[in-house]
């Protein structure tokens, strides 16, 4: 009777383990005879839950749940790990540049029968970050074409004109300095691989080209070079800040007004009314500046397309889904409304229709001019497999160049090397351009 | 071993009688520096508490230490965030930390007694692979335990942050110790003699001397497991499951095109800060019995 | 390392053995959820890890698209991480961070717990209480709430400095960078092992501080003499898992990372393991990197723990 009672408590304590068979994990469910289907789908952002809701009312037999798994970094992270185990969302958001390491990882699923009819929506340009070696593997869902935003108030303010190319920043940034020593134009961030890699592009750099089954790295061309060289000319003379973005420190300095502009993309305004919405007005949106004058191109820094991941057992419905939220007015309707930019032609349109975001209200034109700078992307950017390790390698590079004060040119070399390096341990064809 | 065995056992042989010491003037140096001490250690805490008031616009523009005026501002908006998943992380911290530091307690009492009070094969083996788990980084089986968790399936959901903190090896050895120093062999061996069955020898007479030991082990288990963030960071993907660790990290890691939220995240470590504060003031009393209490009274 | 030649075990667990024969399967049953847990939680875990650092996710496949997939690499991984100057610098780091971290950790804990066991201070109630609440401040936090104090423009220290025209403390760069982040682990860790020094303290026997006191001894010579010896255990105890908690930081520096451009991806080993796993997708060198770095813990302890019994208790 003790005895008893005494092995019934030691199995209460691994009561634990017993139960393990009355949980499932519960990532995507369904009924085989035709029932309703619940799709899960990982995104990040402000834009996904009106999506989501909006699809769910028109479509009662495919449900889809939306998790937020984290932003793109641990989100893409989550994806491959969930893959290698077979328990990835149906649906999920992902970054352009690392969509490749997504299909080699094995993430994004070939969707070309599915998704022909979603091409016409988008311009070639948008639609070539989601179409590798003749198959599709996404839907384009918001872009990032490059953007100035500055701060129109303090602008005035110093008597500084709105640049129109590099040469002029630097000249403003100098006049920045000697009008409010204690201000700077815009800082140089050394963990920005992003807006790096989007001013090489704009000056024509090209970082991975493939050709048959060879791929060509080049992440230290004359183009990438050059752009390496401006920034460094600034940050040594001393007229812009070199430091992280979107730090306690930066934002105070954004705060005090003494960071004038962020060249990036259409969503840094957004980012600046989040961290000090008091300025709401005082901030506008300007084509980024070019390299060469009279010039347009204009690259893209962020945006994220939608994947069907292989491990899903509805790849059809997870397709459509893909494309309804990206496409169909509706869903275009929800993205604006919470600040994201379409990526589908038809979306863009519509935000002609819109007011101008919370925090630019004084600027009437504001999406007159997001649809102008997006009309000239830089057609064909394409992103290699490993764009995780070159933006790893990126950060330490310039981190390092830039605490030590060493040159930016020798930091590409060895972010083109690490690149190079690891292509070669995985087993790619690779050969430095 | 006897560096670690003696590290809490001489309690047991000593009784320490505070009481009796003659009470003598305190001195000014001594406070002082156990002042200071005390201040360095509660100014960040008391920071989180200023910074806490502050609307998101000040948190940038005004004093460090400076209140601010957003404080009930911040905390509607905390906790309407997502439709409330801020409650909802903090009810998933309770489950987690609660429900997995009192199993974890239960299981390393019950392996620490038996370490401690019985002789038999392969005990000395079992003890050694326990102090070896003491060493391993935790970072070091996440992955794998992420992995394996998939392959049963429970990956995602809530068994797959509960189970793995149950086996606590530090829990373990610390409650071998305590059994060591507090349960007199004499008492056990009485009970036995009394005709009680092990479970009952355990049970009845060993657990009460133990309490004071498990308070120990249920707080170091309960803070860990509340501080915990790796391993429900690689297990769950489903924000309504996050605890607040792992919830509060994604305010602040927000993918590019997003502000962090450095208000909601500050005012949600303080809201979630207060509660830790005061279990440990509530189980401070347990504290001064020591040891001595529960071994003595025995 | 044998638990048998313990002074505190012997006696006491030989009397447990009294009657062999009645109760082989009790001690089994006790520890049955331990071990079941142990096995499923840990030694499968390790054993994995140990598999997966054997392999590498190569392309397998034709085109510049094939799938990198999982295949057999012998010690490749191995080879990396013990020529890879990120992680082998990393160890350089760790050391550096370790002889501040580690000796102001247990310093200020020991000073703390001999302050508040002494008889000549007051506030000890709130003070034990106030040191010990930092160990309650979840990692991510304890970080973002020092960045805050550390970065120039938010900084409070700042607004001294500046006003005695100093300028600005670099917290976050050059070598101040290692207090800086030492400092984040002293806050969060005096308070626990101040606790453990603390509560071996109070079992010294009173008898003991008061013949001392009679002799005419002072509480510094009391504090000194008596008890540091008396809780020498203690402060090994406490100084093993400073030893391991240093070869273990990572929380610290990966959450003011991006507040500095001095800290790199690599900073200490656990870092550039996460780095592996996580950003690199390199699972099978991640866990190459941390079956090294768990045997080199294993092997520091177990020499700590040698040393310790050597010096400390002359039994060995």
């Amino acid at each position: 009777m003790r005895r008893r009672t005494f092995a019934a408590a030691t199995a209460a304590a691994g009561l634990a383990l017993t139960l393990n068979a009355c949980s499932k994990g519960d990532s995507s469910s369904s009924s085989e005879d035709g029932g309703p289907v619940t799709l899960t789908y990982w995104g990040w952002g402000t834009a996904q839950d009106g999506m989501v809701a909006a699809w769910n009312e028109a479509h009662p037999d495919v449900q889809v749940r939306k998790t937020d798994a984290g932003g793109s970094t641990e989100s893409s992270a989550k994806l491959l790990t969930a893959t290698r185990a077979k328990n990835a969302p149906d649906v999920a958001v992902v970054q352009y540049d690392t969509l490749p390491a997504m299909i080699v990882g094995g993430v994004a699923a070939d969707i070309s029968s599915f998704a022909s009819d979603a091409k016409a929506q988008f311009t070639p340009g948008v639609w070539s970050q989601v179409e590798f070696d003749g198959a599709v593997y996404g839907i384009p869902q918001d872009v990032g074409p490059q953007a100035l935003a500055y701060n129109q108030k303090r602008f005035t303010e110093l008597g500084i004109a709105v640049p129109t190319t590099w040469a002029e920043f630097a000249t403003a940034a100098e006049a920045v300095r000697a009008a409010d020593p204690g201000s700077t134009l815009a800082t140089f961030a050394p963990a920005e691989f992003g807006g790096f890699a989007a001013m090489a592009q704009q000056a024509g750099a090209q970082w991975w080209t493939v050709d048959g089954e060879k791929w060509t790295v080049s992440i230290d061309d004359a183009a990438s070079r050059e752009v390496a060289a401006y920034w460094q000319d600034l940050v040594d003379r001393g007229v812009v800040d070199a430091e992280p973005l979107l730090t306690p420190e930066w934002n105070a300095k954004l705060a005090a007004g003494k960071v004038l502009s962020w060249p990036a993309a259409l969503w840094a305004n957004g980012v600046i009314n989040g961290v000090v919405p008091e300025q709401a007005g005082d901030w506008a949106l300007a084509p980024v500046p070019q390299w060469k004058a009279g010039d347009s191109a204009v690259s893209f820094q962020g945006g994220s397309a939608v994947v069907v991941t292989t491990s899903s057992k509805h790849a059809e419905q997870a397709a459509e889904f893909a494309a309804w939220i990206n496409t169909s007015p509706e869903g275009s309707a929800a993205q604006i409304s919470a600040g994201q930019y379409p990526a589908s032609l038809d979306g863009q349109e519509l935000t002609l229709k819109s007011d101008p975001p919370v925090q630019s209200p004084q600027q009437a034109d504001y999406w007159q001019v997001a649809q102008r700078i997006s009309s000239n992307t830089v057609p064909e950017v394409s992103w290699g497999p490993n764009v995780n390790v070159a933006n790893s390698a990126f950060q330490d590079a310039f981190n390092d160049a830039v605490t030590n004060r060493t040159s930016f040119i020798d930091a590409l070399a060895t972010v083109q090397e690490a690149v190079v390096a690891d292509m070669e341990k995985s087993g790619f064809t690779v050969s430095a351009g | 071993m006897s560096a670690l065995d003696s590290a809490v056992s001489p309690v047991v042989t000593a009784p320490h009688r505070a009481p009796a010491r003659p009470p003598r003037q305190a001195k000014v140096v001594p406070t002082a520096i156990l002042v200071l001490g005390a201040v360095y250690c509660l100014v960040p805490v008391a920071w989180v508490l200023v910074a806490s008031s502050k609307s998101p616009g000040e948190l940038f523009s005004t004093f460090t230490f400076a209140p601010g005026t957003g404080l009930l501002d911040n905390l509607r908006a905390l906790f309407a965030y997502g439709d409330g998943q801020f409650l909802l992380w903090s009810l998933n911290s309770l489950v987690y930390a609660g429900i997995g530091s009192v199993l974890s307690t239960l299981v390393s009492t019950m392996a620490g007694y038996a370490l401690a009070k019985y002789r038999f094969p392969g005990r000395d083996a079992v003890f050694l692979a326990i102090l070896g788990g003491v060493l391993l980084p935790g970072i070091t089986l996440a992955i794998p335990q992420y992995l394996l968790m998939t392959k049963i399936g429970l990956a995602g959901s809530y068994w797959s942050v509960l189970l793995p903190s149950i086996i606590s090896p530090f829990g373990i050895y610390l409650c071998r110790v305590y059994a060591l120093a507090a349960v007199p062999d004499e008492v056990v061996e009485a009970a036995r003699i009394d005709g009680a069955s092990e479970w009952r020898t355990f049970r009845a007479v060993a657990l009460p001397m133990l309490l004071p030991g498990m308070v120990t082990v249920f707080m170091l288990q309960f803070v860990g497991a509340w501080n915990n963030f790796l391993l429900p960071f690689v297990m769950l993907s489903d924000e309504r499951r996050y605890p607040l660790t792992v919830g509060l990290y994604s305010l602040l890691a927000k993918g590019s095109g997003e502000p962090a939220l450095y208000t909601l995240a500050i005012v949600g470590a303080a809201v979630s800060i207060v509660p830790l504060i005061a279990m440990l003031l509530f189980l401070q009393r347990f504290w001064r019995m020591d040891l001595i209490s529960g071994g003595l009274k025995g | 390392m044998s638990p048998t030649t313990a002074t505190a075990a012997g006696p006491r667990a030989r009397a447990g053995a009294g009657r062999p024969g009645r109760r082989p399967v009790a001690p089994y049953l006790f520890l049955a959820p331990a071990l079941v847990l142990f096995v499923v939680f840990l030694l499968v875990p390790i054993g994995y890890a140990v598999y997966l650092s054997l392999r590498g996710l190569r392309v397998s496949g034709a085109g510049p698209f094939g799938r990198r997939e999982e295949t057999f690499i012998g010690l490749d991984n191995y080879v990396t991480a013990l020529t890879s100057t990120d992680f082998l610098e990393g160890f350089g780091r760790l050391l550096a961070y370790g002889v501040i971290a580690v000796p102001l950790t247990l310093g200020l804990a020991l000073v703390f717990a001999l302050l508040l066991d002494a008889t000549t201070t007051t506030a000890k109630r709130f003070s034990r209480t106030a040191i010990f609440i930092p160990y309650a401040v979840p990692g991510v936090i304890a970080s973002l709430l020092w960045g805050f104090l550390y970065l120039p423009t938010t900084s409070p220290i700042s607004d001294v400095t500046q006003a005695l025209g100093l300028g600005t403390i670099p917290f976050l760069s050059g070598s101040t960078l290692y207090g800086s982040v030492a400092n984040i682990a002293i806050w969060g860790g005096v308070g626990f092992n101040m606790i453990i020094i603390y509560t071996s303290l109070r079992g010294i026997p009173a008898e003991l501080h008061e013949a001392a006191r009679l002799d005419g001894a002072s509480e510094l010579q009391i504090a000194v003499r008596v008890k540091v010896p008396l809780v020498a255990p203690a402060i090994v105890l406490t100084a093993l898992f400073a030893l391991i908690g240093t070869l273990q930081v990572y929380g610290e520096p990966t959450t003011l990372r991006p507040m500095t451009t001095s800290i790199s991806q690599t900073w200490v080993p656990l870092m550039t393991i996460y780095r592996d796993a996580f950003t690199r997708d390199d699972l099978p060198l991640a866990a190459a990197a941390s079956v090294l770095l768990a045997v080199g813990t294993l092997l520091v302890s177990v020499v700590l723990l040698r040393l310790a019994q050597r010096r400390a208790f002359g039994d060995a």
